[in-house]
């Protein structure tokens, strides 16, 4: 009788393993770049946490001839920003686009394993991520302001808020630049914020949700992209901006530099149908559909040499 | 005098410690009624007072019924991914209980070294830890040419969830096994052993069947707790409850809406899960009806 169950426990156990070997990789390609036009697919992770760049479409259905897996997300499944730029690169590319959704953090550690060949996700090129990433050609930039509640009237510029409680995404360039540690390739750095109270959140999102709360409840301010914040009082939310943007971020695409083919032939390949775009009008068509204004000029100016990647 | 006692031999008639025993019962049944009305009564003021909190929250209906359909199609997902992993929890659970039972010192070092691991770390850091650090493990065994082998180690983020909800439930439940199979009397075993059952027959055939009875209360609740602990598991971007729910609430910083929404399904998702198990512990509970 302790066989038997032996025997059934190593059958689960062999179909389980038999499953993840169905999706074992074809044909060996000399680099990543071969490898994605041999598959025919771009697998690109973006998180649909963060509208307007990425979100997910609630209506959508896939289409019947698709060569995504059924744990990835075909083109029709998000939309934003994000979603168009990857697409556009896609199609440039002569494959198709199927997306899969991991958390930032994920996104972020590098080590993908493979299981997708590129992040379009709004990164910003930092000298830390480049330990584990190689980035693209930037495809626009984001300016980065302070929020505030709309009852207050004691702040009237960012570096009021010095000493105060101020909130952001944990482990993001917002936290580092209230640290006073933000460094951007390209940028010079004014930390005018001194010694916040800081508060780390999951997302920037739930600093702008806890801020609602009041003002000076839980938060006196929060540092977030331009474009997020005022997507959220757009929404209702009872918030302000506090004066003009502290600095930019030159966001990119990433690649992970661990993956088991040579990656840099598809980031060279991507910074170029990037920098297509850029000179083509593309790309500020796309940053004036979803932002009403050009937010790509600076990143199309951006000079890809200066981060020595290869 | 003689004859009063043997009224009872008489023709059957109207019996007065039989009638009052009937009234006695008639009377305690209506107060068990009385009763499981009162209880009725405080659980929908609990729910008006809930539906109350709620109408004060920042609240908008239509979007709820706008995006209910879309956040409910993860349900199956939800109930997918727990009815996976409870399976291969309760089979983890058994082998180490029989581990941790055996006299093996092997055995009982292995169960015990994976108890205490996978007890004593959050579920979130081991979803992480399998879902990035497995293939890590992987790429060495590439790299020494074994390709397929190290293929194995890069496990889809539905696969990683199964196995980490598995290996954290399996621990936890190795001591409900533990614990139901040393309720059974110690004189079973001695008796099965005296008409020449071995260890294993005697596990298979006299001990397993009547500890199943009294873990399945236990493995019932680790279900319904696994149920929602599946949230977890949205980090790698599985199209679950939680992830549609969190996803959408973005897209219009509609928080409460979502999440209220996402609990209510998880809340109607576990009164059913514990009803069913109710009714499978009474099945079970036959054999020892009187």
């Amino acid at each position: 009788m302790r066989k038997s169950y032996l025997a059934v426990t190593l059958l689960i156990l062999a179909s389980f393993i038999l499953a993840s070997c169905a999706q074992a990789t074809p044909a060996p390609a000399a680099n990543k770049l071969e490898d994605v036009k041999n598959r025919g697919i771009l697998i690109v992770s973006s998180d649909p946490a963060y509208p307007p760049q990425s979100e997910l479409v609630e209506d959508a259905t896939r289409a019947a001839d698709t060569k995504c897996s059924s744990d990835q997300q075909t083109a029709d499944e998000l939309r934003g920003f994000d979603i168009d730029v990857s697409k556009e690169i896609a199609k440039r590319m002569g494959v198709e686009v199927c997306f899969v959704t991991p958390d930032w953090t994920l996104i972020t550690a590098g080590n993908w394993a493979d299981r997708w060949d590129i992040s379009v996700g709004s990164m910003t090129v930092t000298p830390e991520r480049m330990e584990n990433l190689y980035f693209s050609q930037p495809y626009y930039t984001t300016p980065a302001a302070f929020f505030v509640h709309v009852d207050n009237t004691s702040f009237s510029q960012p570096s009021d808020l010095s000493g105060m409680k101020v909130g952001a995404c944990t482990g993001c360039t917002y936290d580092a630049f209230l640290a006073g540690t933000l460094q951007i390739p390209g940028e010079t750095m004014n930390y005018v914020v001194k010694d916040a109270q800081f508060t780390g959140y999951e997302t920037d999102l739930n600093a702008l949700q806890d801020l609602t709360l009041g003002d000076g409840v839980r938060l006196d301010g929060v540092l977030t992209a331009e474009p997020t914040g005022q997507g959220t009082i757009a929404d209702g939310l009872p918030l302000k901006q506090l004066g003009d943007p502290v600095f930019f971020e030159y966001l990119a695409a990433a690649f992970d530099k661990n993956s088991t083919l040579d990656p840099i032939p598809l980031a060279q390949e991507v910074s170029r149908i990037l920098a297509e775009m850029h000179a083509d009008g593309t790309m500020e068509k796309l940053s004036q559909q979803y932002y009403g204004l050009d937010l790509t000029s600076a990143a199309g100016e951006f000079d890809l040499t200066q981060l020595k990647q290869w | 005098m003689a004859v009063d006692t043997m009224r009872s031999f008489g023709p059957p008639g109207p019996d007065p410690d039989i009638s009052m025993g009937q009234k006695l019962m008639e009377l305690e049944r209506r107060a068990r009624l009385i009763h499981a009305l009162q209880v009725a009564v405080v659980w929908v003021v609990l729910f008006m007072i809930l539906g109350l909190a709620l109408m004060l929250l920042n609240f908008d209906p239509q979007y709820v019924r706008d995006h209910f359909g879309f956040v409910l199609q993860g349900l199956w997902v939800t109930i997918q991914l727990a009815l996976i992993s409870i399976t291969f929890a309760t089979i983890l659970a058994l082998l180490g209980a029989l581990g941790r039972l055996s006299t093996s010192s092997i055995a009982q070092g292995v169960s015990g070294f994976y108890i205490s691991l996978f007890r004593g770390t959050p579920l979130l850091i081991q979803i992480y830890l399998i879902y990035l650090g497995l293939p890590q493990i992987g790429r060495q065994f590439q790299e020494l040419g074994m390709q397929q082998l190290g293929q194995l180690f890069t496990l889809t983020a539905f696969q990683s969830g199964v196995l980490a909800l598995s290996l954290n439930y399996g621990a936890y439940m190795t001591e409900i096994f533990r614990a139901g199979i040393q309720s059974i009397s110690y004189g079973q075993r001695e008796a099965a052993s005296a008409i020449g059952m071995n260890r294993m027959q005697i596990m298979r055939r006299v001990i397993l069947p009547q500890a199943v009875r009294i873990i399945i209360p236990d493995i019932g609740n680790q279900f319904i707790a696994m149920q929602k602990d599946t949230a977890l598991v949205s980090v790698m971007g599985i199209w679950e409850l939680t992830f549609r729910a969190n996803r959408l609430a973005r897209q219009e910083s509609k928080f409460m809406e979502m999440f209220v929404t996402a609990a209510l399904l998880y809340w109607i998702l576990t009164v059913v899960s514990s009803w069913l198990e109710s009714r499978l512990e009474r099945r079970l509970a036959h054999a020892y009806e009187r």
